[in-house]
């Protein structure tokens, strides 16, 4: 565990020199998106098809009182926080009795749902332009206007729920959900309420994904409307496999991959998702877990 | 001495197949209990009914002199109900202390630091789920993962995960299942060692095994209850002996 620290450190250092900072902030923000997905996908072995609904609500909800109310910087992470876990709340309350294929498709339909709203919702959401004007509000004197400043406030946002994150999936309640994903019958047999347990892990999830919603406003202006679209759910999924889901570290891995692979490619060969795709179909048929698997037996190898 | 587990006219039925028919059962306080029967005779499906897998369509259970038809399955963990498969039900991807320390962990009496505090220092749950793993003879393999150790130690695997919840009453459907004549005499042993500490209902298709462990045997065809006594009344009953032990016991 040490190592993975002291590495992950050294990168939070580095990154901002290697790539821009703006496309280095969004990778610690893409990568705190994954980790509230990862807690429902990896440990609790719950496909959710719909993260970006949590992403996208907190994302609308903190951006439009930013932009009206110029709130605290840190209060808009709160709400944001808050608006994750309520829309996790309502969503995985409709999700969490099916199971398989029903299951997946319900968490589609419902972030299909969201979806819509927002798209409709033109007087608030702005529709299809999205939700400009959201201003970064400096705090305590830090000016986040600054891309640097900025980069420095997420990273320790970033850094603080992994923090919290990793207490979570080492305490009882990490074992739990990995239990049930184990094995619900008997996870059920020997005293845990599977539903309420699901839930739970929804609830959490959604919040770590709502307050890198509202970092995501922060860092772009702009809530656009894909922010809550079905895409964006799936490219949280593909980036965590890609990375790992069996493995706290694997979304961030995932994220780096992802969005270092999205913002250099993009301009140089439109066709690069060619790229995630053969990515991806190496990760289902030889690597179930993902890059952080083949680290494990590189060094395996090495020994 | 009291009965602990009590079924008054328990039936369930699987669209038109009667499963469990009008089953009275009486259980004694720290008796060993046995239910036999060929196969579909609906033992499982007895098992079911008794840990809140599914609610009865009619009857009533007790236990003790607390109602407890229709309670789920979580919930009847926490009356002192534990139960072990028939098809091996682990978490294949945890180690051994894993599998018995989320079943210890469950019946604790309270889920203080659920969300923060570190597994590994509950010393109590720890403990216990060692003490689970010890009683069945797996403590060497701790840290072995589930899915990697033989057939014969996941069904010790399984008994350790029903100890582990420090239950009342063990509920154990075949635990010799697909064991080998060495395997199925120390299991033997195993839950003979057993008795007395837990009041125990077994289900068992070996016949031997039977008549050297029980203090009751009930036997159940067709999904009702044929006879009940003692091994040795159950082996002279003609009903039986017609019903099921001509075939087998021979
Ligand atoms: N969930 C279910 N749905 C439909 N039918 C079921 C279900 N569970 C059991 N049955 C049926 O109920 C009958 C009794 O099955 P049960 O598993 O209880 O028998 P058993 O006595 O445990 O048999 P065995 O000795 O083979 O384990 C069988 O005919 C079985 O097919
Ligand atoms: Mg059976």
């Amino acid at each position: 565990m040490r190592k993975e620290i002291v590495l992950l450190l050294i990168s939070v250092v580095l990154l901002p020199f290697i790539v821009r900072p703006a496309i280095a902030t969004e990778i610690w923000i893409f990568a705190m998106f994954g980790l509230g997905l990862n807690l429902l996908l990896g440990y609790t072995g719950l496909l959710s098809f719909g993260q970006a609904t949590f992403f996208g609500s907190a994302a609308y909800v903190a951006g439009w009182l930013l932009k009206h109310y110029g709130i605290n910087v840190l209060f808009a992470l709160a709400v944001g926080t808050g608006v994750g876990a309520l829309s996790a709340a309502l969503v995985g309350y409709l999700c969490v009795q099916r199971s398989g294929l029903y299951f997946i498709m319900l968490t589609f339909a419902l972030n299909q749902f969201f979806y819509f709203t927002a798209y409709q919702w033109t007087s608030v959401t702005g529709g299809e332009d999205g939700m400009p004007g959201i201003p970064r509000p400096s705090l305590l004197g830090l000016d986040f206007s600054k891309p640097i400043v900025y980069y420095a406030f997420v990273s320790a946002i970033f850094l603080l729920s992994l923090w919290a994150m990793k207490r979570i999936v080492e305490a009882p309640l990490g074992k739990i959900l990995q239990a049930i994903r184990e094995n619900e019958v008997r996870a059920a047999a020997v005293g845990y309420d599977v539903p309420r347990f699901k839930l739970a892990a929804f609830v959490i999830g959604g919040a770590f994904s709502g307050a890198a919603g509202v970092l995501y406003a922060m860092l772009f202006g702009i809530v656009p409307l894909e922010a809550i679209g079905f895409v964006f759910s799936g490219n949280v999924v593909f980036a965590t496999l890609i990375g790992g889901s069996g493995s706290l570290y694997g979304p961030i891995i995932g994220s780096v991959v992802f969005i270092w692979l999205s913002e250099s490619m993009s301009t140089i060969w439109a066709r690069w998702p060619m790229l995630l795709g053969i990515a991806f179909v190496i990760v289902v048929l030889f690597l179930r877990g993902g890059v952080v698997e083949a680290w494990h037996r590189f060094s395996r190898l090495r020994a | 001495m009291a009965s602990l587990l009590k079924t008054e006219s328990l039936s369930k039925s699987f669209g038109a197949l009667a499963a469990v028919a009008g089953v009275s059962l009486s259980i004694e306080e720290g008796s060993l209990h046995s239910i036999i029967g060929p196969n579909g005779a609906g033992k499982t499906t007895l098992f079911n009914l008794l840990t809140g897998t599914f609610p009865p369509t009619s009857g009533e259970i007790f236990l003790g002199n607390q109602r407890i038809t229709g309670t789920p399955a979580h919930q009847v963990a926490h009356l002192g109900l534990a139960r072990s498969y028939q098809r091996t039900t682990v978490f294949p991807a945890f180690s051994l202390l894993d599998n018995v320390w989320t079943a210890a962990f469950a019946t604790r009496r309270d889920w203080k630091g659920l969300l923060f505090k570190k597994s590994s220092s509950y010393d109590d749950v720890q403990e216990r789920a060692r003490q689970a793993l010890g009683d069945v003879g797996l403590a060497e393999k701790q840290n072995h993962l589930a899915r990697e150790i033989s057939h014969g130690e996941q069904r010790q695997l399984e008994l350790a995960i029903a100890l582990a919840a420090a239950p009342r009453v063990l509920l154990l459907d075949e635990p010799a299942a697909g064991l080998s004549p060495e395997e199925t005499r120390r299991m033997v042993e195993l839950v003979r060692s057993l008795k007395g500490r837990y009041t125990i209902v077994l289900i068992e298709h070996k016949m031997d095994i039977i008549m050297r462990v029980s203090d009751r045997i009930s036997v159940m065809h067709f999904g009702r209850l044929i006879a009940e006594g003692t091994p040795a009344e159950i082996q002279a009953n003609a009903d039986v002996r017609r019903a099921y032990l001509g075939g087998m016991a021979a």
